[in-house]
């Protein structure tokens, strides 16, 4: 290594989402000048959430979707139902300005923002630990390569970030479900007590708890505790959701050494030879296209699963022909998504004379209960999966297609009717090699970089989970006491519509299958760390960015000493 | 977005007033917050014929009338459904609509001797009910058949009855007069009582 090298920064961060954000604060709080590029648009946190409390009169066609928009613009990301809508419109990638290769290979859901922040500005906000029988699964049963790290090494980190993020839940002591740092949990519809006490009773095997989420209910600086508005997707100026903008962003901001540059595609990474290390970053400003680089004396990819991949397979080079750091050959492998979909809906006519005031923006949560001491007998399927709940009144939106007319009509439409209670599995998915992406031969985007292609499919276990998923919610409804229940129906969701894809670059032990060691560092090139979803070695059931969070903590940690030794 | 034009933007939520009421006027960049933006339903729009305009007013406040609450009228319904027809529906649903205005507009004064707006309440309903009669049929009315995609092949009376009870419950007063609004509830209980007239809330779309 030539010792008189200048570098433009310390390290380089490449995405501004839930793990790039981190990276940002973990390493700019410990000194280090950082880069962190980004390809999407530059976003002010407060200002640029123009959707932000605007009531439905003032959206376009008030509410109804703009359908022809978004088929010719938006055809992947407006499939993402629940958070996309003329509130948020302006947070997501632009299909036709960016596409995937979507015809060919298998259909794929690749949900992805565009702009400064990325998904955290998105997301379900959902968070929860991964167990030691988690990191233990494919050690296990055999499926997949063991975890190079224990639950017992990454708890303090676990504990580390939610302290940071800020974590309502409930403590329940469930070893399937470690316990986060809590913030007090937020209140109950009269409904789900009532379906508490008689699970208890009736299906002791579940628990019913919070779901727990990335929302304050007590202020932590510079961030208020949330003011129940309802739709966090559309941003949240009081930072009351955890995002990039509301939390690590900032913390990396004040530091003063941290630089930012939207409209920042990273092309490729280039590998030098003699130094056996990443020496420079390729970039093309999205806006003029201009082409530039930066070096740095590290590295960490964060531009999600998806984007981090696509980056290492477009930097192959004579040394990685295969891709950057792929001696393994498992890059792009062993991806994984969650299923998900309503395994089953209650309709209660309990506490019908009680009502409620504000918008909670969370369901329950009922942790997984199978194969947990075990294989289960009667279970056709390894490992399990955790339904997230949903409660709600019935209001006029059920009602829209009634018959008849006049004040009757207008009467029975704006009162509250039957409560719902609903149960939506999340199921585990396993590493399997032939799930995977890889990159376009003759398809390229605007930049000129290959497109990505997913091939990608649900196998046998995934399914049998489903069905395990819907059975179990019709048997839980009714000892909940629904007036009756509606199955949820078996169909798988499409991959990637669970918006967890992960595993691409996984972790492990042995060089010869993993692409990372325990520390996020590539085995191939050592001033090269990956956080982002694509480490993820399993796939647990339970929503995964905390894990990226507390990983990607640890990473720097791990890094900046290694910095510091001068090994890196 | 300075400070002060991203707390004149909050006034405007907070209080409900326009930014003219409030005494300034808005930056380029505060009109792209979409809370700032002028009511949907006051869009210009220049679709239907005058005596178009009359009938399907008259018809909405058949489906939603004044009652001791705003109607459809009250709640600028028909201009809602005038955009919407104009600029929503495609083609094949356009169609679909103009036809069934057509009919009201052709055939009533033949039977009745007037047009549709002019005729007392209780035969604008009868007419109104035939048309449902006739539809009764349509998938439209399946149970639960609502989180849906909107259905192309819904007759008239359908469309017509899907657009006025939208466009009631998401404008402002369907919203706050009819049912309740509270864009800042701060904090949440989930046991409240419900007296037994009192209405849902609005929840944000």
């Amino acid at each position: 290594m030539i010792e008189s090298t200048h570098y433009d920064f310390d390290a380089i961060v490449v995405g501004s989402g839930i793990s790039g954000g981190w990276a940002a604060k973990e390493l700019t709080e410990k000194g280090l000048k950082v880069l962190v590029l980004e390809r999407g648009k530059p976003l002010a946190a407060g200002s640029g959430y123009l959707g932000e409390h605007a009531p439905n009169w003032k959206f376009p066609y008030q509410g109804k979707k703009p359908r022809e928009l978004y088929e010719e613009y938006y055809p992947v990301q407006s499939k993402v139902t629940h958070s996309f809508n003329e509130g948020t419109r302006h947070f997501w990638n632009n299909d036709k300005a960016n596409p995937y290769a979507m015809d060919e290979g298998k259909p794929f859901l690749w949900a992805r923002a565009d702009v400064v922040g990325g998904r955290s500005l998105i997301w379900g906000r959902q968070t929860y630990r991964f167990s030691e029988m988690d990191f233990k699964a494919n050690a296990t049963d055999g499926y997949g390569i063991p975890w190079p790290v224990g639950y017992e090494d990454i708890a303090p980190w676990y504990s580390y970030v939610e302290k940071f993020v800020g974590i309502n839940g409930k403590a329940e002591g469930l070893p399937q479900l470690p316990d986060s740092e809590f913030q007090k949990p937020m209140p109950w519809f009269a409904l789900e007590d009532t379906i508490h006490a008689r699970l208890k009773k009736k299906a002791p095997d579940v628990t019913l708890t919070n779901g727990r989420v990335a929302i304050l209910t007590e202020d932590l600086p510079g961030r208020s505790a949330c003011h129940y508005c309802g739709p966090c997707a559309r941003g949240c100026s009081t930072g009351s959701y955890f995002s990039s903008q509301s939390s690590t962003l900032p913390a990396a901001q004040a530091t003063g050494n941290l630089t930012l540059r939207a409209n920042s595609v990273v092309e490729r990474l280039e590998y030098d030879a003699e130094t056996k290390k990443i020496s420079r970053v390729h970039v093309i400003d999205a806006q003029t296209k201009e082409r530039m680089t930066f070096n740095a004396r590290m590295f960490f990819l964060c531009a999600s699963t998806v984007g981090s991949t696509q980056i290492l397979m477009n930097s192959a080079s004579e040394a990685f022909p295969n891709g950057l750091a792929n001696s393994s050959g498992v890059l792009g492998h062993y991806m994984m998504d969650h299923t998900l979909g309503v395994s089953g809906i209650g309709l209660f006519l309990d506490n019908m004379d009680s009502y409620y005031h504000g918008n909670r923006p969370t369901g329950l949560y009922i942790p997984r209960f199978r194969n947990l001491n075990g294989q289960d007998e009667d279970a056709d399927f390894v490992r399990g999966y955790g339904y997230q709940t949903a409660t709600l009144r019935v209001d006029w939106q059920t009602g829209l297609n009634s018959k008849g007319f006049g004040a009757a009509l207008k009467d029975s439409l704006r009162k509250p009717g039957p409560w719902i209670f609903a149960l939506a599995g999340f199921t585990e998915c396993l590493p399997r090699e032939s799930n995977r992406m890889y990159l376009s031969k003759d398809k390229v985007d605007r930049y000129g970089i290959p497109q990505v292609v997913f091939d990608f499919e649900w196998s046998e276990n995934e399914v049998n989970l489903r069905k395990d998923a819907t059975k179990q919610a019709d048997r839980l409804l009714k000892a909940a006491g629904a007036a009756f229940a509606i199955a949820g129906d078996d169909k798988m969701s499409m991959p990637g519509e669970g918006i967890h894809e992960m595993g691409t670059a996984r972790m492990g032990a042995d060089p010869g299958e993993s692409v990372l060691n325990a520390h996020n560092q590539s085995h191939d090139v050592p001033n090269l760390f990956i956080t982002d979803g694509s480490f993820m070695t399993s796939a647990s059931c339970v929503n995964p960015s905390l894990t990226y969070m507390a990983f990607t903590a640890r990473a720097c940690d791990y890094a900046v000493k290694k910095f510091a030794e001068g090994v890196i | 977005m300075n400070r002060r034009e991203f707390l004149q933007c909050a006034a405007i939520l907070i209080s409900g007033a326009t930014a003219s009421q409030l005494g300034f006027s808005l930056s380029l960049e505060q009109q792209g917050f979409l809370a700032s933006a002028p009511d949907y339903n006051t869009t210009p729009v220049d679709y239907f014929t005058p005596a178009q305009r009359n009938i399907v007013a008259a018809m909405a406040e058949i489906v939603i009338p004044r009652t001791e609450t705003p109607g459809a009228v009250d709640a600028g319904v028909p201009t809602y459904i005038e955009l919407m027809v104009a600029h929503w529906l495609n083609d094949g649903e356009r169609a679909i609509f103009n036809q069934g205005l057509q009919d009201i507009e052709l055939r009533i004064p033949q039977r009745y001797g007037k047009p549709f707006d002019q005729l007392s309440q209780a035969d604008q309903l009868e007419i109104m009910e035939e048309l449902e009669d006739a539809a009764s049929g349509s998938e439209w009315y399946e149970f639960g058949n609502v989180m849906r995609e909107f259905i192309s092949e819904a007759p008239f009376i359908c469309q017509f009855k899907e657009l006025t009870v939208w466009g009631f419950f998401t404008s402002q007063e369907g919203a706050s007069q009819v049912l309740r609004y509270n864009p800042m509830p701060m904090s949440f209980d989930g046991d409240i009582p419900l007296a037994p007239d009192e209405s849902s809330w609005s929840s944000p779309l």
